[in-house]
């Protein structure tokens, strides 16, 4: 029954019937004595309007079969191809915007809705220790200790499982060239608590998570492709870590990536001593909570156990309390309000893409508006105009989704290329189906916002007034003319809120790099050395093969000096609390926190770290002389606010060994990142005085080499690398890159959030040019006879172009008004991404209230000049 | 009352239950249908001619009707429509629940006369 043919001889056969009906009517009224146009006239009455019940009649059929929608679109296909030119600017704007939320959707969805790739990721958490306000001002989460960590398992009733896991640097040999991996070591339940299933192999079991007996390991999909040659025949061989035989157990699917860091993992193991140790934070935890508990219940339980441990240990637990995390909060917790707001910018981007093509639409469907009357005038229904402008829009917006899919999919490759490793689960970026959905649907969206409003305009317009009227003679679009103004306003609008949130971002960047981070980064090279676990069993041994190292490389041609720091800085490190000679004795958690750095003579002047009092450390600061500490200009401040702090003693709580004498004062560094707050409390002592750890077993750590050069700092890579095979050639160089990449490493984020929101202002500024462009002009048009009139009266030209020019600022300056309101009002939606700089920072607003200003004059201008040639006696001729 | 989404209002369906009710006699063309229904309504019934032709299309699509071409009176060719199995059990129906309602009604006001 749906076949076209078959209806085509239904409505045949409905015209026979009708037709039959009236000439059997006309008959019969003129049996009846009436002339045949009297007859006729009467049938006709009496009969109704012939093609609207004819009309009707036919889509009876037609609703269920979409036929009417097809002859839309086919249709629609013929109009847009008459009109090349509108169809093509419609479909790129079109295809600008989706593609741009296309691109930015599929980063969202990878990082933010993509479930995570373990079994009911919804209930897994992270616990994490919350520090003592007083010694770590504003830090909310820290490393777990162990005993701590056994405690919350013992006590709980909300978690199903938890899990403890750390990690660390193994050598891993036998296998081709020696390297150095980076090593999960978690408790045996780690992967069953995730859901996780090796693809080769088998998990833990508990006997090996005992010291002793936990020489297995766990290979992450990555190192046995690229270590192992994806042999299937790995499991049950033998690997050397660190020197000592290790059997391969298993090996895990390529999704399984926790720790982020993780190459391989290995049993934790934790001996007896290294249990019982409180006061020492160095684990990260998982949880997993059982069914029906919420994160706050979990939380308010952990709040018990917390404040239970603390009256238990005051003298580590003091002030110490934990906190829940969901996992999906702390992967991505810190990029989401990036990336929120970037789907909105990109979302304003596509409204203003909206209201341009709806600006396109109504210019052409005024155009075609004696058309749509007349269908009007003949019983067409509301349905039967809107559909066919619906249509239009839908199948351009369509167009544009497909352009944009491709535009999406090189924009993609950039966003993965730019974000690098600042995002989480960056691997899983593309144009999955969900996102072709996400496309589609916002396409279909798309065309029918921007069809709407000049399809609602139309059925609103006066029939009889637009068929009174001729062709060339429609002026009367005041009411439409209102909308299309409208428009403008609301692009300007969108498009001021875009332009201050991307001025805001430069201006953050450019506070960035003008910070200070107390360091001269230029020509200045820095590496890290991977020290290896067993490489050396004593302090002494690790500083003399550093000392060593600096020696040799100072020697070098072309550098100026040589150090070694355990963090650089910008990425933090460790804080440690002291016990000040000459203060009350305090159980350690009631202790000051410093940030504690290790170096080795000659670090602070390679960095040019300034030297502010006493002297730096010394190649005579040996572990046999007096152990020295040289401080930051804060923490001389905060400890000896009104003396010197030189000639002072201190101990290190977790170095407890050695009285330590404060020697010197240096400048302040941004330890934790560019936008960190200015002078962190740093203590500075030297490698060689390490002296014996309350930790047990001394294990070397990795450093940082910073050398500074007389020339271009890349230069001399080669013969560093050299120099440090030369000292020991087991120890692997990583990392090498001058400082000023590594500060650029750290701005990326914020320059990468920048120039995202600059390409987003300057799609909007475009495609706010064209509106205000497109609707003046087509004004112009349609006001030709009306100027011409007003210049044969003798008007003059200057005020003629100032009026369209007027015509123009008028919508565009309300926008303005929108637009500075609303970007006041979301100011708290940047506030956490911008730094230096108000969210409602005047200049910022000004500048950009400026540009939109300058955009919106210059797009008047064409068209105000236009106005001026109007020739009169040309248009008066055309009446 | 009825099922049907296409009636849009009492009207409609009134008008399409008189065709039910027309046809269940013989089968008719439409003018034939139209002078029926003026007879046995009366003219009570004002509408439009026209209007019974979207009613006869509804009706087909729903299979209450079946047409096949033939002549009218005056030998013109035409459409003759005629009920279908489904057409006479929808009017029994229509049928039934009117019944029902004018009943319900009788009661009503017969209880209100006491």
């Amino acid at each position: 029954m749906g076949w076209p043919f078959i209806r085509r001889r239904r409505y045949a056969d409905l015209s026979v019937s009708i037709q039959e009906h009236l000439e059997e009517k006309v008959d019969e009224l003129m049996e009846s004595g009436m002339s045949r146009e009297e007859a006729t006239r009467t049938a006709k009455r009496e009969f109704g309007n012939v093609t609207l019940y004819e009309q009707q009649s036919r889509e009876v059929w037609q609703r269920a079969n979409l036929e009417s929608i097809a002859m839309d679109v086919r249709f629609a296909i013929r109009q847009l191809r008459k009109s090349p030119g509108f169809t093509f600017m419609a479909v790129l704007i079109m295809a600008l915007g989706i593609g741009a939320n296309t691109a930015i959707f599929s980063v969202v969805h990878a990082v933010l809705l993509e479930p995570l790739p373990y079994q009911d990721p919804d209930r897994l958490v992270h616990l994490w220790h919350v520090p003592p306000q007083s010694s770590f001002p504003g830090m909310t989460q820290f490393a777990v200790s162990a005993a701590n960590f056994l405690d919350w398992q013992k006590q709980n009733t909300v978690f199903s499982g938890m899990a403890l896991g750390s990690g660390g640097g193994f050598d891993l040999t036998g296998q081709g060239k020696p390297e150095s991996i980076a090593v999960g070591t978690v408790n045996y339940n780690f992967f069953s608590l995730l859901g996780t299933q090796p693809i080769y192999g088998r998990v833990f079991v508990p006997q090996e998570d005992q010291p002793g007996h936990d020489h297995e390991i766990i290979l992450t999909y990555k190192l046995w492709q690229s270590r192992f040659g994806a042999d299937p025949n790995v499991v049950g061989r033998s690997v050397t870590l660190d020197g000592s035989p290790y059997i391969v157990v298993g090996v895990m699917g390529p999704k399984m990536t926790k720790p982020d860091f993780a190459q391989a993992w290995v049993p934790l193991g934790l001996t007896q001593e290294e249990a019982a140790v409180r006061g020492e934070h160095h684990y990260y935890a998982i949880a997993r909570l059982k069914p029906g508990v919420s994160i706050a219940q979990a939380q308010a339980e952990m709040n018990t156990i917390s404040h239970r441990l603390e009256q238990a240990y005051p003298a580590d637990d003091k002030g110490w309390g934990a906190v829940v995390i969901s996992m999906r909060d702390e992967l991505v917790g810190d990029v989401r309000p990036a990336l929120l707001m970037m789907l909105g910018a990109v979302g304003f981007v596509l409204l203003i893409a909206c209201a341009n093509v709806a600006n396109l639409i109504f210019a052409r469907a005024l155009s075609r508006r004696k058309e749509i009357s007349i269908r009007s005038a003949l019983g067409a229904s509301r349905g039967r105009i809107v559909q066919p402008l619906l249509t239009e829009a839908v199948l351009l917006s369509l167009c544009g989704g497909v352009f944009g899919l491709v535009l999406a999919h090189f924009g993609i490759d950039l966003l993965v290329k730019f974000f690098a490793d600042k995002l989480p689960r960056m691997g899983d970026i593309g144009l999955s189906n969900t996102v072709l959905v996400f496309t589609l649907v916002l396409s279909i969206a798309t065309g029918l916002l921007s069809g709407i409003l000049p399809a609602w305009s139309m059925i609103k317009a006066d029939v009889s007034e637009a068929l009174k009227q001729g062709v060339g003679r429609l002026d009367s679009d005041s009411g439409s003319g209102l909308t299309r103004s409208v428009l403008v306003s609301v692009e300007v609008a969108l498009s001021l809120v875009l332009f201050i949130g991307a001025g805001l971002m430069l201006r953050s960047l450019w506070n960035l790099q003008a910070v200070d981070p107390g360091f001269d980064p230029h020509h200045t090279l820095t590496a890290t050395l991977e020290i290896p676990r067993h490489q050396f069993t004593t302090p002494v041994q690790e500083s003399q093969f550093l000392d060593q190292l600096v020696a040799r490389i100072r020697a070098l041609p072309g550098v100026e000096g040589a150090g070694t720091v355990d963090n650089l800085p910008l990425q933090g490190g460790s804080n440690q609390p002291v016990a000040i000679e000459g203060r009350p004795v305090v159980p350690m958690s009631e202790q000051p926190e410093v940030s504690v750095r290790v170096v080795t003579p000659g670090y602070s002047s390679a960095m040019r770290i300034p030297l502010l009092e006493g002297r730096d450390i010394q190649q005579s600061d040996s572990a046999n002389s007096e152990a020295v500490v040289v401080i930051s200009k804060s923490m001389a401040n905060q400890f000896w606010p009104h003396e010197s702090a030189i000639g002072h003693h201190l101990k290190l709580t977790f170095l407890p060994d050695k009285e330590r004498t404060v020697v010197g004062v240096v400048g302040d560094v941004k330890q934790q990142g560019l936008d960190s707050a200015a002078g962190i409390a740093t203590l500075y002592y030297p490698a060689a005085q390490t002296g014996d750890s309350s930790m047990g077993p001394w294990r070397p750590f990795s450093m940082s080499l910073v050398v500074r050069t007389q020339n271009a700092p890349e230069t001399l890579t080669p013969v560093i690398t050299n120099v440090v095979g030369q000292v020991n050639s087991s120890i692997p160089l990583d990392n090498v890159m001058t400082l000023d990449a590594w500060i650029g490493s750290n701005l990326t984020q914020p320059s990468f959030n920048m120039q995202l929101l600059a390409i987003f202002g300057l799609l909007a500024l475009v495609l706010c040019a064209i509106g205000i462009y497109s609707v003046l002009a087509y004004a112009v048009k349609r006001r030709m006879r009306e100027i011409g009139l007003r210049l044969a009266f003798g008007a003059s030209l200057r005020h003629v172009a100032a009026e369209v020019i007027a015509q123009g600022m008028k919508p565009t300056l309300i926008g303005i008004g929108v637009g500075l309101a609303a970007a006041i009002a979301m100011g708290h939606v940047v506030a956490s991404l911008i730094y230096g700089v108000s969210a409602r920072d005047f200049a910022t607003f000004v500048a950009a209230t400026l540009i939109i200003v300058v955009i919106a004059f210059g797009a008047s201008i064409v068209p105000a000049l236009r106005a001026t040639r109007v020739d009169p006696l040309k248009v008066l001729h055309e009446e | 009352m009825t099922k049907n989404s296409d009636h849009r209002d009492l009207f409609s369906g009134a008008l399409e239950l008189m065709i039910l009710h027309s046809l269940r006699l013989k089968p008719m063309h439409g003018y034939a249908l139209v002078k029926h229904i003026r007879q046995v309504s009366d003219d009570l019934l004002q509408i439009e001619e026209g209007s019974l032709y979207p009613a006869l299309q509804r009706m087909l699509k729903q299979g209450l009707l079946d047409s096949e071409a033939g002549v009218s009176a005056k030998g013109r060719p035409t459409r003759i429509y005629r009920l279908t199995k489904a057409g006479r059990r929808r009017l029994e129906q229509e049928f039934s629940s009117f019944e029902k309602m004018f009943a319900g009604i009788t009661r009503v006001l017969a209880v209100a006369k006491v």
